[in-house]
């Protein structure tokens, strides 16, 4: 076999260049694409929402085991062989489970797409769930919720999740613990697979080498049998955050801290403002407030960002550093005072210049791979910014003037509702 | 679906003779700097990559750290682009960028829209040779340094572990000494040890700039031309290789610490690299993946699969080094069991394993993989710079990269078991194992 390669680069010149096409398959499955032929590859990202937030009492970490569980084999081919098949066709498959959602992607070599697609098909909707292979990757979870255990700053995101979101489900680990996994039969993997996996709750993105025909013939195949259970998988807003700080003593030279206040949902007319004001706070890399004052001119850290965790119907604004046990107290005063000099006095019209430039330039990252492009698709669609969002985002971004940003920072940033989870052996002032 | 019994007739049929290549051009200028392009122009994006042929490897004895600190020193700005004036360009035409420090090279990139494209050449052109330096911005950042040292090693028992093990097994070389360097080497890392590091290494003689995406070889070659060509070149570097003494004990190291709550056993073998030979490296690298690669592996059928001792096991081979490569083996077991009983365990069941287990068809499907992966590792802007930019660094040439499938097709199942053979009788490694 030889591929050839197939010059006809698809060129994203500009955003108004930047056309997908909105499919529909025969049963009616919506997906998002771009044809491109730059490469032999076809990428799919989707999303379906749930995840662990629809894990069942008392066994949690099921969701993560049932994605776990996907590529070790169907009811046609053994663990082993389907991991052959993958191999053989240039497939990649993978799951992630996540607090809202399950996340999934999958690539082909486009020669093999037929062969990869039915591959993918089995894996989704008849995934074997033997009992050996269950219990062996229960174990594998087990040990990786060990080695999370003995992991400084994975620790203390859990720990985080745990007191931040208090009685929320996103307190819950998404590994689950060693005796929740303990818990989980197979008829749970069973029923969880056909809860977790349904029409209503999909959203799917596709970029590659292929065309219209073939792919909606394609994502019929794999996601047409699937059943609608009329449910929405929505998370709760969450009620009741943390505040304050939480202390979890550990045997270990640098403390790993973590910090969290309430933010706004995705989709909310406002959340580009936030999502400026937090690049100029935390989450612009090598410019960032917290970055250039706490490690550039104090040397505290190595590394501090602040960043938002924005759902369907809520959001938080989450961050986090290391540092020695001694200059704990010291960082956290610290992040207080940008937290509330960012309330008190806003950014100025020079940040909010590059803040726009930022994001207006930065898009067109998303189209350098078939990948990336594929997950734009998704993500567009899973928090519903609209078919018409690639046009959309520079005018929002350009609407925004110094007025409203500084209006909704001086609503946001209260050191009030700051909550730190600091997990270490750190000296008393 | 296609039935499982034709799966190994399906695969004699494939042949992999490809012509998939990165079609780089590259260029030298006067003053000895390498330039190479990639064109690609789907998006208006375009990945810069500066690489250094240096990293750790060039610090004097007692000096460990510096070339990681002196990389972390390159964002302080120059005369003409004070202070972050670079990273602050960069942000706001939505770029973005970091660095990174290895054994054998130092790196920097940006990614960013291509019509800023002459800027960002001459701003990382500025940065080779117009470093302004305080002796406060030296220390505050060596504050730094120690902070990310205690993130990275001295609060993770696991680095800790392989830290000390590479000390063992390279005891006459950099490959023993941390990139990050010694905590109280660091700590007396001075200003002039600094500059005098930038001024004698950072010049085009020892730099490689790799250009992808958006552009085009002839506009790039006029541009680089324009930044670096009154930049003078001084010596290149002279590597003082130097090599290890074969281990004549055996050799277990232990961390116990009361945060693990999992116990890992961990080995690392000396070996050779890609610079002795791409043929018997690649080969290498295929019967490592048969043995040890992932979900499908001798090892993971034998130890997870049957046996239910470990919850993983696996290795790989890294042989993209100037000096020594290595082979990693690691194994996470269900239940407390000795470290001596592990490698015991393992020592048997590999050179079993070559002996019995690496068939024509395993062979054929590592390769397929391979070769599929080498069509992946095109779809985006960065990683051809990445790939590309390692492969030159530690001394391999354009072609070696190009042609790097037609020595794949070249492997069969006799020269990988020769590797594989060879490797079981290797005595230079250090096993480790992490408890509580």
């Amino acid at each position: 076999m030889r591929f050839i390669f197939l010059f006809f680069l698809l060129i994203f010149k500009n955003l108004d260049a930047f056309e997908y096409k909105n499919l529909k398959t025969n049963s009616g499955i919506e997906f998002w694409f771009v044809e491109d032929k730059s490469i032999p590859i076809v990428s799919v990202s989707f999303s379906f929402r749930g995840g662990s937030s629809i894990d069942i009492k008392d066994k949690n970490g099921i969701s993560n085991l049932m994605t776990s569980l996907l590529d070790e084999g169907t009811r046609n081919l053994t663990s082993k062989q389907f991991k052959n098949e993958m191999k053989m066709n240039g497939m990649k498959l993978s799951f992630s489970t996540q607090k809202d959602r399950i996340d999934g992607v999958f690539q082909i070599i486009s020669a093999q797409a037929k062969d990869g697609f039915d591959l993918f098909y089995e894996a989704l909707n008849h995934p074997s769930f033997n009992e050996v292979d269950i219990n062996r990757v229960k174990r594998q979870v087990i040990s990786s919720i060990k080695i999370d255990e003995s992991d400084l700053s994975t620790l203390a995101s859990n720990k985080f999740n745990q007191h931040f979101f208090k009685d929320h489900v996103f307190s819950n680990n998404i590994k689950g613990s060693e005796e929740s996994i303990k818990n989980i039969t197979r008829t749970d993997l069973v029923n969880f697979h056909k809860k977790s996996f349904v029409k209503n709750n999909l959203v799917i993105g596709v970029a590659g080498n292929i065309n219209v025909n073939k792919i909606k013939k394609y994502i019929e195949l794999v996601f047409g049998e699937l059943k609608d259970n009329q449910q929405n998988y929505s998370i709760k807003q969450f009620k009741a955050l943390s505040v304050g700080q939480k202390i979890f003593e550990m045997k270990t030279p640098q403390s790993s801290v973590l910090f969290g206040h309430p933010g706004l949902e995705r989709n909310n007319e406002n959340f580009f403002a936030l999502r400026i004001a937090n690049y100029i706070l935390g989450g612009g890399g090598f410019q960032s407030r917290l970055y250039k004052n706490i490690r550039e001119k104090k040397g505290l850290v190595y590394s501090i960002y602040s960043y938002l965790l924005s759902y369907e119907n809520d959001g938080v604004i989450v961050g986090g550093f290391q540092t020695r046990n001694k200059s704990v107290f010291k960082t956290i005063e610290n992040v207080k005072n940008e937290w509330e000099k960012l309330n008190k006095r806003g950014i100025t019209k020079s940040e909010l210049d590059n803040a726009k430039a930022y994001f207006n330039g930065s898009f067109t990252r998303n189209f350098t791979s078939t990948l990336s492009i594929a997950r734009l698709l998704q993500v567009v669609q899973y928090y519903e910014l609209g078919a018409d969002y690639f046009i959309k985002r520079e005018k929002i971004i350009n609407s925004l003037n110094l007025e409203k940003v500084n209006g909704i920072i001086s609503e946001y940033f209260s050191n009030e509702k700051l909550f730190f989870m600091i997990v270490g052996e750190p000296e008393k002032k | 679906m296609k039935i499982v019994g034709i799966l190994f007739i399906l695969l004699l049929c494939f042949e992999s003779k490809s012509n998939i290549n990165f079609n780089a051009k590259s260029t030298t200028l006067e003053n000895g700097l390498r330039l190479i392009v990639v064109e690609n122009p789907r998006a208006p994006v375009v990945a810069q990559m500066m690489w250094y042929n240096f990293g750790s490897n060039i610090e004097q004895r007692g000096k460990s750290g510096l070339a990681h600190f002196m990389e972390h020193l390159m964002f302080k700005g120059t005369k003409k682009f004070p202070n972050s004036y670079y990273s602050d360009y960069l942000s706001k035409i939505g770029g973005s960028e970091n660095a990174f420090t290895s054994y054998d090279y130092t790196a920097y990139y940006q990614i960013f829209p291509s019509q800023h494209l002459e800027k960002i050449i001459e701003l990382e052109a500025d940065r080779m040779n117009n470093l302004t330096l305080t002796k406060k911005n030296v220390e505050i950042e060596k504050k730094v340094i120690l902070e990310e040292r205690f993130q990275r090693i001295e609060s993770d028992p696991s680095a800790q572990l392989d830290e000390s093990m590479r000390t063992v097994l390279f005891p006459n070389d950099y490959y023993g000494r941390p990139i990050i360097g010694w905590k109280h080497e660091i700590e007396n890392l001075s200003y002039d040890d600094v500059i005098d590091f930038y001024k004698e290494n950072y010049n085009p003689n020892n730099a490689i700039l790799i250009l992808s995406g958006d552009i085009k070889f002839k506009n790039a070659k006029k541009l680089v031309n324009k930044y670096y060509k009154s930049i003078k070149s001084s010596q290149k570097i002279k590597l003082n290789k130097l090599n290890n003494p074969d281990l004549k004990t055996s050799t277990n190291v232990e961390l116990s610490n009361e945060n693990v709550k999992q116990q890992i056993w961990k080995r690392i073998y000396r070996t050779k690299s890609y610079n002795d030979s791409m043929t018997q490296s690649i080969a290498l690298d295929l019967g490592m993946k048969i043995l040890a690669g992932g979900t499908s592996s001798l090892l993971y059928e034998e130890f997870v699969n049957k046996k239910k001792i470990f919850s993983m096991v696996g290795g790989f081979f890294q042989g993209l080094t100037k000096g020594n490569g290595y082979i990693y083996f690691y194994a996470i077991p269900n239940k407390k069991v000795e470290q001596s009983e592990i490698s015991d365990l393992l020592d048997k069941f590999i050179v079993q394993a070559i002996d019995e287990g690496i068939s024509e068809e395993k062979l054929i499907l590592e390769k397929k993989k391979y070769y599929f992966d080498s069509i992946y590792g095109m779809d985006g802007i960065l990683k051809p710079a990445e790939i590309i930019g390692e492969a030159l660094t530690i001394g391999l040439s354009l072609d070696d990269i190009e042609n790097w499938n037609d020595k794949l097709d070249k492997i069969n199942l006799e020269m990988v078991k020769k590797e594989l053979k060879e490797f079981s009788k290797n005595r230079n490694f250090v096993t480790g194992n992490l408890k509580n």
